[in-house]
């Protein structure tokens, strides 16, 4: 096991930059996700660390290792890199049996018959599958196919394991439990993992830290808790949970941690604590979850939040409760409720704490 | 936890040159000997004075201006652009035809008529022609049929139209799998939508199947016209008694039957003929690249809905197989009942005639049985190297980094351009001139050889889809666990590439057994073909020990083709 370090990663396909300036230290032992929408390099970035894209420019390193360094004109072939790679597509190979497919690293290395065999009942026994062993891929479910490839990484005891949207081929049930499954594999592991995925529950659950990328970018770093709580654009609000936004124009000048008067389109008014300090005048977006927002009873007092008047135009039952879609002064929200609205106007309550300020207009969270 | 607690094993460290670069250069620097090599000498000698092998000789151009002076030499042009035409005007004709008829329509028993239409393709222009000569010759069966009902027969063949006919029946093919695999693959609504808007079963066919069939129609006529510049066995047979010469014939009566060969003309001939194939086959690959961006439209293969003939059903069905039984059946028919018969004509019973004793001749002849055994250890052993040699250039070009990939590949398909005729004057050549290869000039490697670097594109045509069917992850996650670009080439592509190879060395078995045009200028005593000993034996008029080679080779060809359609159902065209 090892740490990992990333210096200023570049990778360009012909005249496209898919990956710029890509920063990242992964401890030793840490489980680190990436995430972010398709295109935004997270797969680049992954490819790079294994050997199978060259990059054009930056440093990586694994423990002492120095995997690829443009500088020095370092570049190790990805079979001299000691990674593990699950593909998203699994790569079992179609003409081995399961055991032969996890044999295959190990007589790479020359490990003896009778070790490789202690070691394949091993690690079959670790992923719950020493019943097939005999069996193809083609004869094994997506799920048992995912935990093989698994098996066929670990039991080389890779300096480093990287999983490429191992999840993403399952279907929605399965998913839950091999979810469940590879975290409490990962505790008892304990090696260092980079994970690459689109969906923001996988990153949350299993993650020590998640890096979220936009387009070849590193967005924020942080843990699971700090990224939802406190993205640092609207990017990662939006991408992170479902997020509404709020245009607005700031009356009075806050400081940070401060408490801003804001206004928004048609003149309304509400309050919001500014992470950041606010300069009267300037055009800001307020982001909350949809949890965050409720229905105010009539009458209710405005006590540690704003009541807003807004406008019902859709609402539809998603089981167990109500999506409701709202009209505030021109923004489109989404509040979830246990009972249906039963007029066309609705009184919205937003508390003062626990939105995000960013600078600029609507457009920011376009 | 073992696992957990163990530290990473590194694997072996890789070493200072990789395999993979002597395995790469080395089969790249092979290919550019192959396709190369007989190439050079060819491009040289048309521009010295004197032969290749003189001590002395100055660059000229003269040879050009010597070949356009030649007596004939503009017939001979003329006749080869006009053999050519009209060759592929048939071809595209009646492959077409063929390919509405048996593909799209509820014609009775089409897939059998598909079937026999397809089998000229298996078989070389050599048998084909003799067929033809059995049949519709002046003492052919049908001739002498026509002639004792209806007076004298009203074809002949010894002429650029009777030629044409020969050669355009048995490409048309070729225009079939074309024009059948782009029905297969346009929308089948664009059909229906214009029957559903009234429009009948005729119309449709004209205005809508027929147009979205224009590329492919297109692509192949350049493809028969190319191989009908290209044509060797068909002039030689029927064009020379006649006096017709075309510059395949051209090239092989100066070059090889003469006495004192002109090097410098035969030389700048072939050059001639390389560059106007080289041209035609750059225009197939355009040609390719535009159909390309018409056909993939529809995307999915599905079957069309099949147009209903109503009354027609029977009257074109019985057409269909009156054209297979004259073009294919009936030559190949009489061509193997000649070959067990004495004498083979219509006045004369068949019980009279009928013996083996044509087999026996030609097994009793040790230079037709050594042809024979020949024709078997080129096409095993030479077809078994090319497939290796074709699975590794495939395998460099497509999933290696090798730095050369795309100039590999290039030269890998350039043989496409270079005529039968052409590659083995140039063989030729090469192996007179180089010194320490005697050895090989009278020995079959010669052909293996020479065969190998023509049928290098076929092959390299049977495994690609394949390999590039095969998930690129397959080989990154070998590469990722610790084994080498060679340790993963062999241990997980070539096992996943087995059927392709399998299709490409069926393929090549085929194209070396029936191959005749290469041979003849690269055969030496002892080292005789099928294809070399049946036009040797032709020149000695007899017919039938002709008959009895050319069913050989109908026979195991046949038996191949069935058994790798059969057992591993491979596809051997399309």
């Amino acid at each position: 096991m090892a740490d990992l370090t990333i210096q200023g990663l570049t990778k360009r396909f012909g005249g496209v930059t898919a990956v710029e300036d890509v920063n990242l230290h992964v401890a030793d032992g840490e489980f680190v996700t990436l995430l972010g929408p398709s295109g935004c390099g997270k797969s680049t970035t992954l490819a790079a660390v294994a050997g199978l894209d060259r990059a054009d420019g930056g440093r990586i390193q694994v423990g002492d290792r120095v995997y690829f360094d443009a500088a020095r004109g370092i570049y190790l072939p990805p079979e001299a890199r000691s990674c593990g790679l699950v593909f998203q597509s699994y790569a079992l190979w179609p003409h081995m049996t399961v055991a032969d497919n996890v044999a295959f690293p190990l007589t790479l290395r020359k490990v003896s018959s009778a070790e490789r065999k202690r070691r394949i009942e091993e690690v079959l026994a670790l992923v719950e599958m020493e019943r097939y062993a005999g069996r193809y891929p083609h004869e094994l479910s997506g799920g048992q196919q995912q935990r093989v490839a698994l098996a066929r990484t670990l039991v080389y005891r890779p300096a480093i394991l990287l999983l490429d949207e191992p999840l993403s081929n399952l279907d929605a049930k399965l998913r839950d439990r091999a979810r469940a499954w590879l975290a409490e594999l990962r505790t008892r592991l304990g090696l260092t993992t980079i994970y690459v995925t689109h969906d923001q529950i996988e990153a949350l659950s299993l993650s020590d830290r998640i890096v979220v990328m936009n387009g070849g970018h590193i967005a924020q770093i942080g843990a699971p808790q700090e990224i939802y709580e406190h993205p640092a654009d609207p990017f990662v609000a939006d991408f992170i949970g479902t997020t509404n936004f709020l245009p607005a124009r700031v009356l009075g000048e806050a400081s940070a941690g401060g408490r801003a008067l804001l206004e928004l389109a048609d003149g309304q008014r509400l309050e919001a604590v500014a992470e950041r300090p606010a300069a009267a005048g300037s055009r800001v977006t307020l982001a909350f979850r949809p949890e965050q927002m409720h229905v105010a009873p009539p009458g209710a007092r405005m006590e540690g939040g704003s009541v807003l008047a807004t406008r019902v135009t859709s609402r539809s039952y998603v089981g167990g409760q109500w999506q409701v879609g709202l009209d505030l002064a021109g923004a489109a929200l989404r509040l979830e409720a246990r009972q249906p609205p039963t007029e066309d106007r609705l009184d919205l309550w937003l508390p003062h704490v626990g939105g995000i300020l960013f600078r600029g207009g609507a457009d920011v969270a376009a | 936890m073992s696992l957990a607690m163990s530290g990473p094993e590194a694997p072996p460290a890789p070493p200072a040159i990789p395999r993979a670069v002597p395995i790469q250069y080395g089969t790249a620097l092979l290919v550019l000997v192959l396709v190369t090599g007989p190439l050079l000498p060819v491009l040289l000698q048309s521009v010295l004075d004197g032969a290749l092998y003189d001590a002395e000789y100055n660059l000229t151009l003269a040879n050009f201006a010597r070949l356009a002076r030649t007596e004939g030499f503009g017939l001979v042009l003329l006749n080869t652009a006009a053999l050519a035409a009209m060759t592929t005007v048939v071809a595209q004709v009646v492959g077409t035809l063929a390919a509405i008829l048996f593909g799209r329509t509820d014609l009775p028993m089409a897939r059998l008529l598909s079937e026999f239409f397809l089998w000229p393709l298996y078989l070389s222009a050599l048998v084909l022609s003799f067929g033809w000569y059995a049949v519709y010759g002046p003492a052919g069966y049908a001739t002498l049929l026509w002639q004792s009902a209806l007076g004298d027969a009203p074809w002949t063949l010894y002429s650029l139209t009777g030629m044409a006919v020969i050669a355009g029946v048995s490409q048309a093919p070729l225009a079939y799998i074309y024009c059948l695999s782009s029905a297969s693959i346009t929308d089948p609504s664009l059909e229906e939508a214009a029957r559903v808007s009234g429009s009948g079963t005729f119309r449709t066919l004209w205005r809508i199947t027929l147009p979205l069939m224009k590329p492919a129609i297109a692509y192949s006529a350049v493809l028969n016209f190319t191989i009908g510049l290209e044509l060797l066995s068909i002039p030689l047979i029927f064009g020379d008694p006649a006096g017709i010469t075309v510059l395949t014939t051209f090239l092989f009566n100066n070059g090889i039957s003469s006495p004192r060969p002109d090097h410098g003309l035969v030389a700048t001939a072939a050059a001639l003929m390389l560059a106007v194939v080289c041209f035609l086959v750059w225009l197939q690959g355009r040609m390719l690249g535009n159909t390309r961006r018409f056909i993939t439209l529809g995307g999915k293969a599905t079957r069309p809905r099949p147009f209903r003939l109503g009354g027609l059903r029977w009257p074109l069905f019985i057409l269909a197989g009156l054209y297979i039984l004259a073009t294919v059946i009936a030559p190949i028919g009489v061509l193997v009942l000649r070959a067990f018969t004495a004498f083979l004509s219509p006045m004369i019973p068949l019980a009279e005639v009928l013996t083996t004793a044509n087999f026996v001749q030609i097994f009793d002849y040790p230079v037709y049985s050594r042809a024979v055994w020949n024709s078997f250890v080129v096409s095993l052993v030479g077809g078994a190297i090319a497939t290796a040699l074709i699975g590794l250039v495939a395998i460099i070009v497509h999933r290696s980094e090798f730095r050369f990939r795309g100039a590999l590949h290039y030269l890998a398909l350039f043989p496409r351009a270079v005529p039968g005729v052409v590659a083995g004057i140039g063989f030729f050549y090469a192996f007179a001139l180089l010194p320490g290869l005697g050895f090989l000039r009278n020995s079959i490697w010669i052909l293996v050889i020479a065969f190998t670097m023509r049928f290098i594109p076929a092959g390299i045509g049977a495994v690609a889809p394949m390999l590039l069917q095969v998930s690129h992850d397959l080989d990154r996650a070998a590469r990722v666990q610790g084994a080498d670009w060679w340790t993963t080439s062999r241990r997980i592509l070539l096992p996943l590439m087995r059927p392709a190879l399998v299709g490409c060395f069926t393929i090549l078995f085929i194209s070396f057994f029936k191959e005749y045009s290469t041979a003849i200028f690269l055969f030496a005593p002892g080292s005789e073909v099928i294809g070399t000993a049946l036009l040797q034996l032709w020149v000695q008029g007899e017919v039938g020990l002709v008959a009895a080679l050319a069913t050989i080779q109908v026979a195991v060809i046949a038996v191949c083709v069935a058994a790798v359609r059969g057992i591993f159902g491979v596809k051997l065209h399309g």
